[in-house]
This record gives structure tokens, C-alpha cells and sequence, in this order.
């Protein structure tokens, strides 16, 4: 059999062949080098560069900025009203103003798998719209920019009006109207990364109409509220509370830890932060936390803790079947559920649906009393809100420096990075935040000076309670979350007993406990000091756990 | 033999190079970076630090979620396999013994025609129109007076894994269906005629005859299904993240969740070491003990 190797050609007939063979060959090689070579959009200066030559002759800068969702404009919340143009107008007037700068609005995912490859990639926006709880897993990497140097240093854009009695003229702090959530915003490391322009605050939405229907009024005790509950209960297709497994395992935990534990700051609150404290009064923060967990707290033994998940539990019973599924939003305007926990923005889809056919109201979960818990503080309920849009600069504003030098001194030397904190200056003057915050009734604004919209005039008053004692979610790592909440989910559909529970919930402490010393190295001599400072104060107290009481060290 | 010169070879080599260099870039190398990664404690962004065999002993002896995802990997991967055998088998039974190749031709194309939708839309439908507390299955339990059965399938911990399982109902994917009758096909028509002859018809010549004829298309079905079980975990994530509890978490979705959620990237390489160990062990499993027609033909 001959071979296909070893066939005789012609000279021509050959040539022609190997001519395709070699050519086919070549393109082949070509087009692999070309699909393999590195990504075309270069990162730090040079692409910078790239993107100042893009923008126009004009602009020396190119600052990326993702707002989000609730501002981006040319989109159309809920799909209703006009498409949002706030945000343009007040980048127009600053880009007026600084012809060198041009700012490019983009939508990124604010999913926490994107956020992360584009940080370490180094690709991320300037600034960014996140959670900033999402950032403090990562400030020791270095990603983002401590803002607290700015905050602390007069607003340019007040100072330039040389009348010192205004807010923002002495620092910037003061322009902000919500000190202490704006300040509780600080990462564990003590610094703050954040920004924020406007808040965001929960409440349960109620049908009116349903509750006059029925007699019924907005609640003012748990026991009350328990008995509204109660009262739809017996109503036919009717749920009495809608909410998600997030609100259960973010809201109602803080609001429940607090109503169970606000007595006791006075005997464990122990860092007292001189920036922090006179706002936040006795925030727990994570190290805290920590401590107080190797000293019984927040174990199967702490009466308060169990007490906090049998009363989530009991709430559990009014609410929806299905936690994760099902679109509340739905099933609340076709009034097939008579009241809904969720945050302001549903004030903008309430208000104007003009087909809704019921009258809705707001009230703020009320407070336990003794006969919903012996724990209980009998005080009202915090608030748990907080910022909305929160805006972080991460290190592409500091792109136009050298990468092997410090944090501190690129950030001295960034030129680029002052276009982009003279932005975030500019977006929080009143003037500027009005026009965006105010352009529809979905967020308070955070500025001294920016009026609050009528519809949303119930979360301006709830939003006048005092600060949480903590936030669970946000303390610890996001394993730490994931299982909380997943767990959670297991408890409250009947999957597991409350002992089974606290025994997960024990053991996800205990990891996310060793998860934050080894990242942060908390004091915990001088916690240990003021922990016997205040044994006096907790000699008063009843129901400590019994290792608090021992007072080992 | 004449065997064939190096000069007049180096060309199909060279032709070969790209195929070979991508292979290695993106299937190969990364295989062997998460080794050397699950070796250590590292997170994107991260210094890392060796750590020896801690993460395997961590995922194997002290994270509570392993065995019972590996359960659930194994009963999800089990129910698959058993459906995949039989639901496309006898739809794909029914179409080739249709007289009518019109009709034939029908019945395929509305049978391979889902296979356009995209597996996420598949899941959402499921998700929200009919497990959702006000989806399709409860709103029919409630119309049949059967409200106490009623529930929120995919966050009752009784009910989620079977919920999980039946997405997908009434299992009929247009591939194995396809994949079945082209095996139904090729049965030479000597077979059947020899077999009508013998009154060997109906569901006698279905187990007899075909079965043993296609059981390439089955030990391929098997083998990507068994393969898909134990790697898949978009759907779970979709629809329940792996709860209520750990009720439907895999491996997987917690390498995922690991690896992109909590940055524990050396855990996650570890569990996806693992699991690359157990479908490379069941791969040659099948291949080595499950019979294909050929091997069937062999020994008779």
C-alpha cells in the first residue's frame, strides 16, 4: 500500500501544496500568538493614558466611576417615570470646571466574584459602589484608599465660599448628616473607606386598608405586633408578613441582639474609640465581639442568645413559607400579603403605582417588652439602616504613581487621585447631592442642607433612633455569613432544633473568631483591663453568662 | 514498512502545536497549578504559605459540610443517571417505531428543540413560577383543596433535595433522546428482521435486541452524566445556594463559595483536587466495567 508520505509529485503540483501547507501553517500560528497574547486594554498608567487620548484632547484624566444601580443615569427605576439624569448633570458641571478630567460612568456587577479579579487585576474602577463590608475583608491587601485624611481636612468646594460656620468648611465630616452610621462605616483596621451621599432605612410596609378592614393598627410593643399578626393569620390567602431569610439573618438578628443586650453595654462595651464613640455610643465592633465570646457570650449557655433565635423563630410563624423564592414585592401589591419588611426604595414603587387600589402606611418593628423576653431592655428599637450608596476609591486612583512604593506616599504623589476625592468632594456638596439623591423618592439623603421628600418623611423619623449595638454580618468574614445565614434557613423551616443550632452557630464563631485575630491582631490586654474595670458594673447585672461572672482572663 | 521522514511530519506536528500549547494553557496547566495551590493557604490578592495536606485534612476530617454534600453529590449524580436511562430511552423507543418518517422527523424536532433554552432560564422558571410559595405546585394544591401540602419546596429541608431532583421533569432532553436514536438507527435491519421472524417483538426485542445494541450510547450517557453530577453545581446555586442548611450543598458549590466567596482559594483547590480524583476514579470505572455493544459482539 503506498504511502501518502512517499508519493512522487510534480515540481509544480509539489510546490503549490507545500505552499498551502506551509501558508495554512503560518495563519495557524498567527491567529493562536494573536488569541494567547496578553489582553489588548492595558492597566495602570499606560492604560490610563490610553483612556485620557481616548476621552478627547482635553482631558488629562480618565476617572472611572461605577454609582450603581439607583443613580446610573438613563435607567428607569421600577420601569417608572423618566429616565434618571441627575448624576450626568452633576458630572457635566465638574467636569465644566476641571476641563482636565473627563468622568466616565460605567455598570459594573456589584458581585463580590467581579470585584475581587478586577481589584487584583488592577483593572477595578476608580471609584466603586459597594457594600463596604465587602471592603474590609480585603483592606490589608491594599486595594482600596483610606479616606479618613480627606474627611478630616476641609471640603474644598465649602471652603471656597470662606464662610467658616458652614458645614464642610472646618473638614469634611461635618458635611454629613447621619454622624454616627457614617462613622460606624469605619473598617475594623480603624479607618474609614467609604463615602456615602445618602441612606437607606428598613420598615414594615403595611396595608392600611387591610387593617382598617380588619380593626387592626400599626403595632407599638412586639406583643402588639405579635397580635396583629395573629389576627391576618386567620384571614384566608392572606400572609401577614413577607420577608426574606436576608432580612432575618441581617436586620431582625441586630435589631432582636440589641433589644436583648443594649442593658448590658455599660458592663461589656469595652473599646472606647474618641472618633467613634461620641456617635456610635457603644458600638460592639468584631474584636469585641470576639472577646466577649471567650467569655461565655453568644454560646448555647448565654440566656440572651438562645432567647434572641427562639424569638426569630417564633416570628417565623407569620411570615412566608418559602424564604429565598418567591417575589415579595408581588405578592404584597396583589394584597396577598398584608404587610412586607423591607427598606425605603419601596416607597418609590408604592407611591407611584397609581393602579395599587390600597393605602399603605410604614411602621418600624416595635420594641420587646418583658412579656416577649426577660432579656428584654424595654428600650425602642435601633436603627439598622444605614448608608445606600456607598462609594470606595480602590488603587487604580493611585495608577499614575510607581506600584513598588508605599500606600501612603502614592497616594501623596497621585495627581489622578485628587481629581477623583475632588469629585467625590464636589458630588457631596448639597447643591450637587440634591440633584441626584433627590431626583426621585427612594434614599434620604445624607448632606447637611439637602431637604428630605415628603413620601419618605417615616424613614427620616426612624432614622432619628440611635445606631445599632453591632452588625453580625458585617463583624466577622463572609463564611462566617454564608453559614449563619444558611443555617438560619435550616432552623426557621424546622430543619434542625435550637440546641443544633447554637452548636453551628458555636462552632462558625468560634472559626470566624480565629479568622479576625489572625488577620487583625486585636488588644486584647487592654480589653481584658477595662473587662475588670467594669466587673463592678456587671456584679449588677443578672443573667451573665456564667464564665462572664468567673471573670477568667 | 516504510515509515514515514521527520521532514514530511514536521508540518502536521507544527499544525498539531497550537491545539497542543491551548490544551496545555487551559486544561492541563491549571490542573496542575490547583495542585500546587491546594498545597497551600492562599487567598487572590494574598501572600500564600505552604501548608502541606492541612486543607484536605480540614475538608476531610473537620468541615461538617463534606460527607453530607458528598451524599448529596452522589444521590443527585444517581437520580440522574437513572433518569437519563430511561425517560429519553423509551421517548426515543416511541419516535423510531413510528411507521411515518414524517412523523419521525416530527417528534424529533420538538423533542431537541428545548435544548436552545438556556439551563439558567430553565432553573428560574422552576424557581419562581413553580416553586415559589404563589408558583404553579402549591397554587394546584391549594385549587385541589390540598393546602396543608402546600409549602416552600425549595427552603422546606424535607422537600429541597427532591425539589432539586425534579427540575427538569419530565426529563426528556433532547440530547439523549438524539443520542438514543441514532443507536435505535443503527441496528442493521438484518437484526430486526431476524428478530421479527423469530417473534422476538415489542418490549421482548426492546431488552433482548436493542438494548444490548446500544449500549455504547448508554455507556456514553452514564459517563457524562456521572461526570456532570459530580462537577455541576450552577443549578443548586441558582436555586438554592446549597440550603436550606447544607441540605443541597455538593462539593462543588462549596469549592465555589470557598474559592470566590470567601477567598479560601487553597481550600477550594483542594476540594477541586478531590473531586477530580474521584470522577477520574469512576471514569475508568465505567470505562473498564461497563460494557459497550462492541464488547457485547465481541464475546458472542
Amino acid at each position: 500500500m503506498a504511502n501518502d508520505y512517499d508519493i512522487e509529485e510534480t515540481a509544480p503540483k509539489g510546490l503549490l501544496r507545500r505552499a498551502w501547507k506551509y501558508g495554512s501553517l503560518c495563519a495557524i500560528l498567527g491567529v493562536s500568538a494573536w488569541l494567547l497574547w496578553p489582553p489588548g486594554a492595558p492597566t495602570g498608567a499606560a492604560g490610563q493614558a490610553a483612556a485620557a487620548r481616548a476621552a478627547g484632547p482635553g482631558a488629562k484624566y480618565v476617572i472611572k466611576f461605577s454609582p450603581g444601580t439607583q443613580y446610573m443615569p438613563g435607567s428607569v427605576p421600577f420601569g417608572i417615570g423618566k429616565p434618571l439624569e441627575g448624576l450626568a448633570k452633576v458630572v457635566g458641571r465638574f467636569e465644566r470646571r476641571f476641563p482636565d478630567t473627563h468622568i466616565e460612568i460605567i455598570n459594573v456587577p456589584r458581585v463580590r466574584e467581579y470585584l475581587v479579579t478586577q481589584l487584583s487585576s488592577g483593572a477595578a474602577p476608580d471609584i466603586i459602589n459597594v457594600n463596604v463590608e465587602d471592603v474590609w475583608v480585603d483592606v490589608q491587601k491594599g486595594w482600596y484608599i483610606p479616606l479618613d485624611g480627606f474627611l478630616e481636612a476641609p471640603n474644598p468646594f465649602v471652603a471656597e465660599k470662606h464662610d467658616p460656620n458652614l458645614p464642610g468648611a472646618r473638614q469634611w465630616w461635618d458635611l454629613f448628616r447621619y454622624q454616627a452610621i457614617s462613622r460606624g462605616k469605619a473598617a475594623p483596621d480603624g479607618r474609614n473607606y467609604c463615602i456615602t451621599m445618602d441612606m437607606i432605612e428598613t420598615g414594615i410596609f403595611y396595608n392600611k386598608t387591610i387593617f382598617t378592614k380588619l380593626g387592626l393598627k400599626a403595632p407599638e410593643t412586639w406583643p402588639e405586633f405579635l397580635a396583629v399578626m395573629r389576627r391576618l393569620k386567620h384571614e384566608p390567602d392572606l400572609t401577614p408578613l413577607l420577608m426574606y431569610l436576608d432580612e432575618y439573618n441581617d436586620w431582625a438578628t441586630d435589631l432582636m441582639f440589641d433589644q436583648l443586650y443594649y442593658n448590658l453595654l455599660p458592663g461589656i462595651d469595652l473599646v472606647k474609640d474618641p472618633a467613634r464613640e461620641p456617635y456610635l455610643q457603644g458600638y460592639l465592633d468584631g474584636d469585641e465581639l470576639v472577646f466577649l465570646l471567650h467569655k461565655g457570650f453568644f454560646g448555647p449557655r448565654d440566656k440572651r442568645y438562645r432567647d434572641l433565635w427562639r424569638i426569630m423563630k417564633q416570628l417565623k410563624q407569620y411570615t412566608n413559607d418559602d424564604m429565598t423564592n418567591t417575589d415579595l414585592t408581588r405578592q404584597f401589591v396583589t394584597r396577598h400579603g398584608a404587610m412586607i419588611w423591607t427598606s425605603s426604595p419601596m416607597t418609590y414603587r408604592l407611591w407611584s403605582d397609581h393602579k395599587l387600589g390600597f393605602e399603605w402606611g410604614v411602621f418600624y418593628p416595635p420594641r420587646f417588652t418583658k412579656e416577649t423576653s426577660p432579656y428584654a431592655s424595654d428600650t425602642d428599637m435601633c436603627v439598622i439602616g444605614g448608608a445606600a450608596a456607598q462609594f470606595e476609591v480602590t488603587c487604580s486612583a493611585v495608577g499614575d504613581t510607581d506600584a513598588s512604593l508605599p500606600l501612603e506616599e502614592r497616594m501623596a504623589r497621585s495627581e489622578r487621585l485628587r481629581r477623583v476625592m475632588a469629585f467625590l468632594q464636589f458630588l457631596c456638596t448639597p447643591e450637587q447631592t440634591e440633584q441626584v439623591v433627590n431626583e426621585y423618592p427612594c434614599l434620604i439623603p445624607n448632606i447637611v442642607g439637602v431637604p428630605v421628600l415628603a413620601p419618605l418623611a417615616p424613614f427620616e423619623k426612624i432614622l432619628e433612633r440611635r445606631y445599632t449595638t453591632t452588625k453580625w454580618l458585617f463583624s466577622f468574614d463572609l463564611r462566617f455569613s454564608h453559614i449563619q445565614e444558611s443555617m438560619l434557613g435550616l432552623y426557621l423551616a424546622g430543619g434542625v432544633s435550637l440546641d443544633e443550632f447554637l452548636k453551628w452557630q458555636k462552632a462558625n464563631l468560634d472559626a470566624a473568631a480565629e479568622n479576625l485575630i489572625r488577620r487583625k491582631t486585636p488588644d486584647f490586654a487592654a480589653m481584658q483591663a477595662q473587662w475588670k474595670h467594669l466587673a463592678p458594673v456587671r456584679a449588677r447585672m443578672a443573667d451573665m453568662p456564667e464564665e462572664a461572672r468567673e471573670d477568667k482572663p | 514498512m516504510i515509515r514515514p521522514n521527520l521532514k514530511s511530519t514536521l508540518g502536521c506536528y507544527a499544525i498539531v502545536l497550537p491545539g497542543i500549547v491551548l490544551l496545555l494553557t487551559f486544561i492541563y496547566l491549571p490542573v496542575v497549578w490547583a495542585f500546587s495551590k491546594s498545597l497551600q493557604e492562599f487567598e487572590v490578592g494574598g501572600p500564600a504559605r505552604f501548608v502541606g495536606l492541612a486543607n484536605y485534612r480540614e475538608y476531610l476530617t473537620l468541615d461538617p459540610t463534606c460527607w453530607p454534600s458528598v451524599l448529596n453529590m452522589l444521590l443527585l449524580t444517581m437520580f440522574a443517571v437513572f433518569v437519563r436511562l430511561t425517560a429519553p430511552l423509551i421517548v426515543a423507543k416511541l419516535i423510531h417505531s413510528l411507521p411515518r418518517e414524517r412523523w419521525r422527523h416530527f417528534y424529533r424536532v420538538v423533542f431537541l428543540a428545548p435544548i436552545v433554552v438556556p439551563g439558567v432560564a430553565v432553573q428560574l422558571i422552576w424557581q419562581g413560577m413553580i416553586y415559589a410559595d404563589d408558583g404553579m405546585l402549591n397554587s394546584l394544591l391549594k385549587g385541589l383543596g390540598l393546602s396543608g401540602w402546600a409549602r416552600g419546596w425549595l427552603s422546606d429541608p424535607h422537600t429541597a433535595l427532591a425539589a432539586v431532583m425534579m427540575v427538569g421533569f419530565p426529563f426528556v432532553g433532547g440530547f439523549e433522546v438524539l443520542i438514543y436514536y441514532a443507536g435505535l438507527s443503527a441496528i442493521p435491519d438484518s437484526v430486526n428482521e431476524a428478530a421479527r421472524l423469530e417473534g422476538c417483538t415489542g418490549v421482548s426485542k426492546f431488552f433482548r435486541i436493542d438494548i444490548p445494541l446500544i449500549l455504547s450510547q448508554l455507556k456514553l450517557i452514564v459517563l457524562l452524566t456521572v461526570i456532570g453530577g459530580m462537577q455541576g453545581f450552577e443549578g443548586l446555586f441558582i436555586l438554592t445556594r446549597g440550603g436550606p442548611g447544607f441540605k443541597t450543598t455538593v462539593p462543588g458549590l462549596w469549592m465555589y463559595f470557598n474559592a470566590f466567596m470567601f477567598q479560601r482559594m487553597g481550600y477550594a483547590c483542594a476540594i477541586g483536587v478531590l473531586l477530580f480524583l474521584a470522577i477520574f476514579a469512576l471514569t475508568l470505572l465505567n470505562l473498564r466495567y461497563f460494557k459497550s455493544a462492541e464488547d457485547v459482539k465481541g464475546e458472542s
